[in-house]
């Protein structure tokens, strides 16, 4: 139980996926603009996380791994994630439409974003079993999940505030990323104190 | 020998990997091809056409979250209204309901009107501000600069709002051409002090330009054409279209007949005759209307002259 916590909270703060580990930024930068759009978008990436996981683990130790394929990876992983992600697209659009209103703009956006190639390839070289996979993959998705929410809400404020001319836009929030990921940072002990 | 070897090599670093990865890849493209089948979603033509005829701007107007949504509702029957969209206007509507075979709704068009017209010459700073140009930002400092707290602000957010550029900005407050206006109420939703109301778009529209809720006196004091609740409009009006909201004065577009009693009356000019057109029209900016909005120190003037000429008369 102990270890399930330690990778959890360690993916959610210390090793942030978007914050500490630089994975994902297209959508942190992207999607950031109001809260309700990084939501959504946040609530897919945990889905696909969760989904590509549990695929691409089992494909890895059992098929990849014994036949001494382990370079093939990549390939395979991007390969497999992105028709999971298109069937399971297809399959909210027929059986549980709202669902798919909601998160249907964002699902094709992430199929082959870094983050889950990242937190797959990440699975295996830290050597997880499959439940701690899983683990790892929830908290790497609420750990974007919480990147998204605070950046969306400082950005709202953003537009508000009185920019210098040459900073507007894409720079000043580069600007609060950074601030954001220094804040991040003072996590780094926070496991140690916690469970060491 | 060494063919063999070279072989074995060849099946293990080769053909494997190929056979795994296309293996794969192959699995993954049948599944996909039977998901297909199997979560297939006919496209519904009828669907197609409706929202084809919906302009298509998702503003929201109708009361549904988007076009798709209003013609999903007209689709399933959930609504035999075809007039709801006020951005489409009166085509749309018959087009609609034409289609549907449903009655041909008659379609009042209507247009934004910005309940405001303390303009920088009837209005004063209370502070200089040098913020961002924005209303929303500006009224969240002391509710702005402009010495009535009610008013438009004439930062242009609704301008910006505006899809179809039938907002602009004269004497720092916010005009509609309402030619252009199509009603979307898009604007509505941005304004910070909630000046801006949907009415029917009519030439011959009289309002009561003004949303301030002070008494007379505090109004008098900041804005020289703001409502000060004197009632004179109230007691004149045959037709019940005018109540009073606390010290405001309110004119009911549906009772409205239009005769222009109660802008003869306003001692303060607030009630307006007329939509607000481009700056371009003729006798820009408050002169759409028939009845002419003049001074009430020059209208009595000119009455009493009048009287007096008559007098002369006899």
């Amino acid at each position: 139980m102990k270890e399930f916590l330690i990778i959890l909270f360690s993916a959610i703060l210390v090793n942030n996926f978007v914050l500490t580990r630089f994975l994902g930024l297209c959508p942190f930068l992207g999607v950031s603009k109001n809260v309700k759009t990084a939501m959504g978008m946040s609530y897919a990436v945990i889905f696909v996380m969760i989904l590509s996981t549990v695929i691409t683990w089992p494909i890895f130790n059992y098929i990849l791994y014994p036949q001494d394929l382990a370079y093939m990876q990549t390939v395979i992983f991007i390969l497999v994630i992105a028709s999971l992600v298109q069937i399971t697209e297809m399959f909210l659009k027929k059986l549980i439409p709202p669902l798919y209103s909601s998160l249907g703009i964002f699902l094709p956006l992430i199929t082959t974003n870094c983050a889950i190639l990242g937190l797959t390839i990440l699975n295996i070289d830290e050597g997880y079993s499959f439940i701690e996979s899983i683990v790892h993959a929830i908290g790497a998705g609420v750990g974007f999940m919480l990147a998204l929410f605070l950046f969306s809400g400082i950005r709202a404020k953003l537009d508000y505030a009185d920019v210098p001319r040459m900073m507007k836009g894409l720079p000043i929030a580069l600007v609060s990323a950074s601030l954001i990921a220094i804040a991040f940072y003072g996590f780094k002990d926070l496991i140690e104190q916690l469970f060491g | 020998m060494t063919d063999l070897i070279f072989t074995v090599l060849f099946i293990e670093a080769f053909l494997l990997p190929a056979l795994i990865g296309g293996g794969i890849a192959l699995g993954m493209g049948i599944i996909i091809m039977i998901a297909a089948r199997v979560f297939f979603v006919p496209v519904d033509e009828k669907m197609k056409k409706l929202v084809n005829i919906l302009p298509g701007i998702n503003c929201g107007a109708c009361g549904y979250s988007g076009c798709e949504e209003y013609a999903n509702a007209l689709r399933n029957g959930e609504t035999d209204d075809a007039g709801k969209c006020p951005v489409g206007g009166a085509a749309t509507a018959s087009e609609l309901a034409e289609f549907l075979g449903l009655e041909i709704p008659d379609f009042t068009p209507q247009a934004a009107h910005v309940f405001c017209h303390g303009t920088l010459q009837h209005t004063s700073k209370r502070f200089d501000y040098s913020g961002t140009v924005s209303c929303a930002a500006a009224h969240g400092l002391f509710s702005g600069p402009n010495s009535c707290t009610y008013g438009c602000l004439g930062f242009g957010d609704c301008a910006q709002a505006c899809p179809y550029d039938a907002i602009y900005m004269a004497d720092g407050i916010a005009h509609v051409d309402s030619l252009k206006c199509t009603a979307c109420g898009l604007c509505v939703k941005t304004c910070p002090k909630l000046l801006i109301e949907i009415i029917p778009k009519h030439l011959n529209t009289y309002t009561v330009k003004c949303k301030n809720k002070w008494p007379g006196a505090q109004t008098r004091k900041n804005c020289s054409i703001g409502c000060i609740g004197c009632r004179m409009c109230y007691k004149t009006c045959r037709f019940d279209a005018i109540s009073m909201d606390g010290p405001l004065a309110v004119i009911d577009q549906e009772k409205c007949t239009r005769c222009g009693e109660c802008l003869d009356v306003c001692p303060t000019g607030t009630i307006h005759n007329g939509l607000m057109l481009a700056p371009d029209a003729e006798n820009h900016p408050r002169s759409s209307g028939l009845h002419l909005w003049v001074d009430p120190k020059i209208r009595r003037k000119q009455a009493e002259t009048q009287k007096n000429a008559a007098k002369h008369d006899e």
